[in-house]
């Protein structure tokens, strides 16, 4: 029993530590979030900023994170580049390129042709806004959406880049945006997962995804995302096994939480109660989640909203629509990541494609959250983890181009949830190379996501291996301008 | 008894005299350092002389009542315990001195404290003195009082001296104060201060100036302490403040000292960005360049603000705790709208589990709910009633709920309302319009509701402060339906139905097994679902009534055919490639033509696939070999396939040569079949060779190389 390291932890509590729990444990759980065992873990300053409750008036409640993953060309969708068609094949000035690394991919060429977008552009909406022709449905919603031309990330990798726009770091191991979410605000339906996850992959070349994106990170394992399967079970395992009923399993967890019970009345382990609260949430969801994914019941007109392939599970149309169903369900934060943006090569053949899966349902999902009520507390979030070159990757040949990865500069879009609407945010040189006004580092964006949600950045935190660590590290500002 | 009292006696004498020498000349005066100890011991004794003189007091008071003899013990007692008295004031007082000249306390309430400590122990020495001299019973109460006197005077200004002016009273009084914003005030006014106020300004005040730094004015606070200024405008690292608060807690120049409380992180963040701009105690927060770190900080430190601006808004009283958490359970989460707030928001989950008592239960909390969502329940128009009585009700969600608006018009004494939706609900236009009259109403969406564009046109001019959302996607394109989709998975079994489905309801599917394409009208309806002998290709198409019909479907669907009894690789696949060997042929597990690397695929590129099957009893007339087609990835038909049999591996011939045709250009991966037909004698034995590409087209960009053949299954018939 000596050696017990329950037992041991429990020596080395101190008596402030002991009272600050005390004080803080009951405030949490009666503040009636679900038990969010951090809080007992953590103590310390931060903890007593953290309730399951935003820190002030949370201008949206709860995020859909449509992540485009791959990186889409920003110069072939919303960041309008007239010059490079016609300086198209003359190569890029070292003067605009100011010694920027490049991947591996490009690093051998002797040449850097400018390419123009093969697709054309106008203009929409009152604000004006630039969109091509790749997004004619996407056009129609410009006036509820704020685009953020200059977004910049320090990565030029996939798995970095998507890391570091996911959890705030290059690496791995840190906790997603989702999960953070989670634990500042915890869970506002108990019977569902506060992070949800849904995967979709489109017709364009593409990298895959990982579920380190949506992990907890350090943070305790109830905020990891809940990836959601593409098959007709939705949730994995959540069915009852062959032979047992509904009633058999709460009979087993009842025996089970007591059994647990009586370890933590021993260990005071509060990883035991966490476990006994994600039983209990997934027999609720044995219920919850039937009653969401099935699409079935959606009316005509919603069916056309979206596209025919919002019925066939696994599909980016789908997913929006059950993204769409799970945030009016008060999940926080549903994050899609649809797969094939990478168009090193066969842009021309490939881009329209990937347009043509996303463009509809997006701008559907934006229309239907707001014929809702919900567009102005939902924050909907269109973008991918870099940008892509101006100057051609491989042969410039007439009719085909392709674009490697850029990171100074990519554009995303914003709607709902407290972002000013019809609004182009920011501004990139002719070049569509360097920001010329208003840049948006990853950090700024995840300090203002995390504004919008009623949290400031710099006080959720969590500590761990002796320091504490926030979504945004030790940088990042709340971008005002883009706030409505 | 009498000789231990005048000992004491003659030593509170001599403490007297040392007090007076000691006020004269204490400046000149150096301390070993277990006098100091001594010293720090005197916050420790100092209540000693407090408490019995006034139990002294007490049992004076009580002496009056008592008769003769019983007043005469309690005399020696108090005689006693006037001598204990003054013998632990006189000691209280020396050990003070010792502490004051430790530490830097060089101001005028510590003289004050000191006088009026020595002349409190002088006192007492006087009481304990002519306690017995009963003539002058009013000279012996005058000194009483006196010494009752200083003795209050001596705790208050020590206590001044320990925790700062006001410290008392601090929590009554300083609500007084006006309070600051970011607007009206210098930053440091604003931000700063307050921090240093609760943290530093209890030891470095006008009375307690530790260290000789002074705090709480400016010109003092610049003008540093006897080690030096506090800071260096501009470089908070180098600073003396700043550095003292990084140093270990342990360390004798941490600041504020151990058990004192500790500055936090954000503070500190504070204090040197402050620094960092200049130290200026006039600039507000506008003044500041909008790249400064001061804004930002200022901004976190703006809640406070944020709430007692929310508090205005909200003049209500927060319910308990106790009364929000009863409200919340698995199905209804009910929750202040953020950390401080009154404001309430009640979430109602699960079709199911709804009941009007779980709305009913909602009363509790009636002032306070701004948000109430009940998207989706079964709300019938009975309790429209019990919503109107939500009297701050803001945003009040129906979407989708059993409403039919008959009782809407109660909403409309809803004075806050400003928010109502009711999109998917049964209601009409005459049944809403009551309750437009709801004062605060901003939006209201109707969208999927038996209400027309006329009718919202019609109530968004009688109410111009209203915004109407009835259907904000207009598009009337006609759109292309999905594909339909084969249930079956993998290997089809010979006596299983093969299942075409479709995930929209209302569609026909037509399909065709010759190869032609169907369409809306050519092809087989699909009606129920087919058998399956041999291995097959259905084209398929699904159609509906204002949709364009979908694009080509084409699988191929796998049956399993005669197993053989024995199989034999006759040439090792690529080890890159080697699948499970022979077996890989015939256990029914299909590849995917997109993950070539895996257990199912056998690969082959720098010799031919060759292999051997046996047969017993049924003899095959029909094979249908599956490969893989990635063409990116090299992965290409075979260019020939020779069939060879026999009655054993011996006897075997050639029986035919098939040269396939070649793709003229890229197209998508799949798994496909390849038909052979085996001559009309069955034999029990055969060997397939099947060679790969040797040289890649030029259309393709390993043009020239050699090309790959993957294999995964070998079906017999």
């Amino acid at each position: 029993m000596e050696n017990n390291e329950f037992i041991k932890q429990r020596y080395h509590i101190t008596r402030r530590h002991f009272l600050g729990k005390m004080s803080l444990g009951i405030g949490s759980v009666a503040l009636g979030s679900l038990l969010v065992p951090d809080l007992f873990k953590s103590g310390g300053d931060e903890a007593s900023l953290l309730a399951g409750l935003p820190h002030f008036a949370p201008k949206a409640k709860r995020v859909i994170y449509l992540f485009q993953n791959g990186a889409p060309s920003q110069l072939e969708s919303f960041d309008y580049k007239p010059l490079l068609n016609k300086m198209a094949g003359q190569d890029l000035p070292a003067s605009v390129r100011m010694g920027q690394r490049l991947t591996g991919m490009t690093a051998g060429q002797t040449k850097f042709p400018l390419v123009g977008s093969n697709f054309s552009f106008k203009q929409y909406g009152q604000s004006g806004a630039w969109v091509s022709e790749l997004f004619p449905n996407m056009a129609k919603i410009v006036d509820d959406v704020c685009f953020i031309k200059t977004m910049n990330t320090e990565a030029i990798n996939h798995d970095p880049a998507l890391t570091f726009m996911q959890s705030g770091a290059q690496q791995g191991n840190r906790p997603s945006m989702g999960a953070w979410l989670s634990y500042g605000l915890g869970s506002e339906n108990k019977n569902l997962p506060a992070f949800c996850v849904l995967l979709s992959r489109g017709r364009g070349n593409g990298q895959g995804v990982y579920s380190k994106l949506w992990s907890n990170g350090f943070l305790d394992s109830i905020h990891q995302g809940v990836q959601f399967s593409s098959s007709e079970e939705r949730v994995l395992y959540l069915k009852d096994p062959n032979g047992r009923d509904r009633e058999g399993t709460r009979k087993m967890l009842d025996k089970l939480a007591q059994l647990n019970d009586m370890n933590y009345q021993e260990f005071g382990d509060p990883e035991i109660q966490a476990r006994v609260q994600q039983y209990e949430m997934a027999y609720r969801m044995q219920t919850a989640v039937p009653e969401l994914s099935d699409l079935s019941q959606e009316p005509d007109h919603i069916i056309k909203m979206y596209g025919a392939d919002c019925l066939v599970p696994g599909t980016y149309a789908s997913n929006c629509l059950l993204a769409r169903k799970l945030s009016e369900s008060g999940v926080r934060f549903v994050q899609l990541y649809h797969q094939g943006w990478d168009q090193h090569g066969n842009l021309v053949g490939e881009m329209p494609l990937q347009a043509q899966d996303v463009d509809r349902s997006t701008s559907a999902l934006v229309m239907d959250l707001k014929q809702r009520g919900l567009l102005d507390e939902t924050l909907v979030i269109w973008g991918g983890e870099f940008g892509r070159t101006n100057y051609c990757q491989g042969d410039l040949s007439k009719d085909n181009y392709g674009r490697d990865h850029h990171p100074r500069c990519y554009t995303i879009w914003m709607a709902g949830g407290g972002v000013k609407p019809g609004l182009v945010y920011g501004e990139t040189d002719e070049f569509g190379y360097n920001i010329v006004r208003d840049p948006v580092h990853v950090n700024d964006f995840h300090a203002t996501v995390l504004h919008l949600m009623g949290l400031n950045h710099e006080q959720l935190t969590f500590k761990h291996l002796g320091r504490r660590y926030r979504l945004t590290d030790v940088a990042g500002k709340v971008v005002n301008g883009i706030l409505a | 008894m009498e000789k231990l009292l005048r000992i004491a006696l003659h030593t509170i004498f001599c403490i007297q005299i040392l007090l007076v020498f000691l006020l004269l000349v204490e400046s000149k005066v150096q301390l070993p350092p277990w006098l100091q100890v001594a010293g720090r011991m005197h916050p420790m004794v100092l209540h000693i002389p407090i408490g019995i003189l006034l139990f002294m007091v007490l049992l004076m008071l009580v002496q009056r009542t008592l008769d003769t003899t019983a007043s005469l013990s309690l005399t020696t007692v108090i005689r006693i315990g006037l001598v204990v008295t003054s013998l632990s004031a006189s000691f209280t007082a020396l050990f003070g001195f010792f502490l004051s000249l430790q530490g830097d306390y060089g101001s005028t309430v510590l003289t004050q404290h000191k006088v009026s400590g020595v002349v409190f122990s002088f006192l007492c020495y006087f009481m304990a003195l002519f306690y017995d001299w009963q003539k002058q019973k009013a000279v012996f109460f005058g000194a009483g009082a006196a010494a009752v006197f200083f003795m209050l005077a001596a705790g208050h200004t020590g206590s001044v001296l320990t925790h700062g002016e006001n410290f008392v009273m601090a929590p009554v009084t300083s609500t007084n104060k006006e309070p600051l914003t970011a607007d009206n005030a210098s930053f440091y006014h604003f931000a700063v201060e307050p921090v240093l106020e609760k943290k530093c300004f209890s030891c470095h005040n006008d009375s307690k100036a530790k260290g000789g730094l002074i705090m709480t004015s400016a010109d003092k606070f610049k003008a540093g302490g006897k080690n030096g200024e506090a800071w260096i405008a501009g470089n908070p690292d180098e600073s003396r403040m700043i550095k003292a608060l990084y140093l270990p807690l342990s360390a004798d120049e941490h600041m504020p000292p151990d058990g004192k409380p500790q500055l936090t992180t954000p503070e500190i963040a504070l204090l040197k960005a402050w620094i960092k701009t200049g130290a200026s105690f006039d600039m507000k927060v506008a003044d500041y360049k909008p790249t400064d770190s001061v804004k930002f900080i200022a901004a976190a430190f703006t809640p406070a603000q944020t709430t007692s601006e929310v508090k205005t808004e909200y003049t209500f009283k927060a319910a308990s705790e106790d009364v929000v958490a009863k409200m919340n359970t698995p199905f209804r989460s009910v929750f202040p709208l953020y950390q401080g707030s009154p404001a309430l928001q009640a979430d109602f989950f699960v079709k199911k589990a709804y009941e009007v008592k779980s709305l009913e239960e909602l009363k509790t909390v009636a002032d306070q709910l701004v948000v109430v969502n009940l998207s989706r329940m079964p709300v019938t128009d009975k309790e429209v009633s019990l919503l109107a009585t939500f009297k701050n009700l803001e945003r009040l969600n129906l979407n989708f709920s059993a409403l039919e608006g008959k009782t809407l018009a109660a909403l409309k004494d809803l004075k806050k309302l400003k928010l109502l939706s009711l999109s998917g609900t049964n209601i009409h236009a005459k049944d809403l319009e009551p309750a437009l009259a709801a004062p605060a109403l901003k939006e209201v969406y109707v969208w999927n509701t038996p209400i027309t564009e006329a009718e919202v046109a019609d109530m968004a001019k009688a109410h111009p402060a209203i915004v109407f959302v009835r259907n904000s996607f207009h598009d009337n394109s006609i759109l292309r339906l999905s594909k339909p989709a084969l249930e079956n998975d993998g290997v089809t079994k010979r006596d299983e139905k093969v299942v075409l489905k479709h995930t929209m309801p209302g569609v026909t599917i037509r399909y065709a097994l010759d190869g032609t394409s169907p369409d809306s009208v050519s092809g087989i309806l699909y009606k129920e679902p087919l058998d399956a002998t041999e291995t097959f290709v259905i084209k398929a198409r699904a159609c509906k009534d204002t949709w364009y019909c979908s694009e080509l479907y084409e699988t191929t669907v796998f049956v399993e055919g005669i197993k053989p009894t024995n199989t034999t690789l006759l040439t090792a696949p690529d080890p890159q490639y080697p699948g499970e060997g022979a077996q890989s042929l015939t256990d029914h597990r299909k590849g995917l033509a997109d993950v070539l690397k895996e257990p199912s695929w056998l690969g082959y590129r720098e010799r031919a696939f060759s292999a051997t099957f046996t047969f017993a009893n049924d003899k095959p007339h029909r094979m249908v070999i599956s490969y893989g087609r990635n063409l990116g990835a090299y992965a290409f038909p075979p260019a020939e396939v020779e069939v060879w049999a026999g009655q054993d591996e011996k006897s075997i011939k050639h029986i035919t040569t098939l040269k396939l045709e070649q793709p003229q250009g890229y197209d998508a991966n799949k798994v496909a079949p390849l038909t052979i037909p085996l001559s009309t004698e069955a034999y029990p034995f055969y060997k397939i060779v099947a060679k790969p590409v040797p040289k890649l087209p030029t259309w393709h960009s390993g043009k020239g190389d050699k090309g790959w053949v993957f294999i995964d299954e070998v079906f017999f018939y």
